[in-house]
């Protein structure tokens, strides 16, 4: 095995697929080429290092990473006290808007359509002037419990 | 990482609060209105009675006038027709439409007090049947009467609040 061989070897080695029947051969060359052997013992070892560093980057960013997540947690808490506020006052909110509609409701409402029974509270009428073209009128008063009555006598046809 | 904007979710219901607002307003608004509404204006509510002989049913809608109608004329019948309701402002012409081809026009003239006076002309075409001139208590009443109608006669519930 040469030297370029080896070195193809050593890297399927690292990665755990250099067939075990290459094994042998590739010891067999590592123990007669120091060069070789550095080399592969500098590739074993690259593993571990990276290992490491990121585990030492990791720790120098824990800081940033816990306040970014404290800055998530605050802006979901924000989101929902203001989804619960918003709820209340949407909950809320058909009082006064079914109040103002039954108070239009009551001052537009067609007022030509009444059928509500008479209730009159009184009785007491003067009549100032009275007069017709075509009828003989009369004034009816019966007491002060029964209305006063103006009634037209038309001459043709009463 | 983008930032959570929490008022992205509370478009919606603040536009709700806004319209709330608003009608609450409205109703304060309303509310204000209506007692310069009621004090300025006369509410004339005019009824077109037919009374007859003609069977013996008495309209329901009558209220309590019903019975005082069974003691002051002699029919036997008396059935609503027609029932109008304006609110006129004084010197305001209301027109009524009567049955039988009939006007009446009623306008509130200038009182004192609890009272209300009413200018009253009812017209058959072009003939005046008649002229007067009423002075009543809000919530007063009178009756006009005579006009055929039928085979019996039109009588007017006339009142005034």
């Amino acid at each position: 095995m040469d030297c370029g061989t080896a070195l193809k070897s050593m890297i399927s080695k690292a990665d755990g697929l250099l067939p075990r029947a290459e094994e042998a051969e590739l010891a067999a060359h590592l123990a007669g080429c120091p060069a070789c052997a550095a080399e592969d013992a500098a590739i074993s070892a690259t593993g571990p290092v990276l290992r490491a560093l990121t585990g030492i980057r990791a720790t120098e960013k824990a800081p940033a990473l816990d306040a970014m997540r404290t800055r998530v947690r605050a802006g979901i808490e924000e989101s929902r006290e203001a989804r619960r506020r918003t709820s209340w006052i949407a909950r809320w909110a058909w009082i006064p808007a079914a109040v103002a509609l039954a108070v239009s409701a009551l001052l537009f409402y067609p007022s030509g359509t009444d059928r509500s029974p008479f209730h009159p509270t009184s009785f007491d009428v003067s009549v100032e002037d009275v007069e017709s073209d075509v009828a003989t009128v009369a004034l009816v008063d019966k007491g002060e419990d029964l209305p006063r009555v103006i009634w037209i006598i038309e001459d043709a046809k009463t | 990482m983008p930032r959570l904007d929490p008022r992205g979710r509370a478009g919606a219901p603040a536009l709700v609060q806004r319209a709330a607002t608003l009608l609450f307003l409205l109703l304060l608004l309303l509310l204000a209105a209506v007692p310069s509404v009621a004090a300025d204006t006369v509410a004339v509510d005019v009824g077109s009675i037919y009374a007859s002989n003609d069977g013996t049913s008495i309209d329901p809608a009558l209220g309590t006038i019903r019975g005082k109608l069974h003691s002051m004329f002699n029919y036997t019948s008396y059935r609503m027709l027609d029932r109008k309701r304006l609110s006129l402002s004084v010197g305001e012409a209301g027109e009524f439409e009567l049955p039988g081809r009939r006007t009446m026009r009623a306008t509130p003239l200038p009182s004192r007090g609890n009272k209300v006076r009413l200018s009253i002309q009812i017209s058959e075409g072009q003939r005046s049947l008649l002229t007067t001139t009423l002075g009543l208590r809000r919530g007063g009443m009178v009756l006009v009467g005579g006009p055929p109608h039928q085979s019996g006669v039109l009588i007017l519930i006339i009142s005034a609040e």
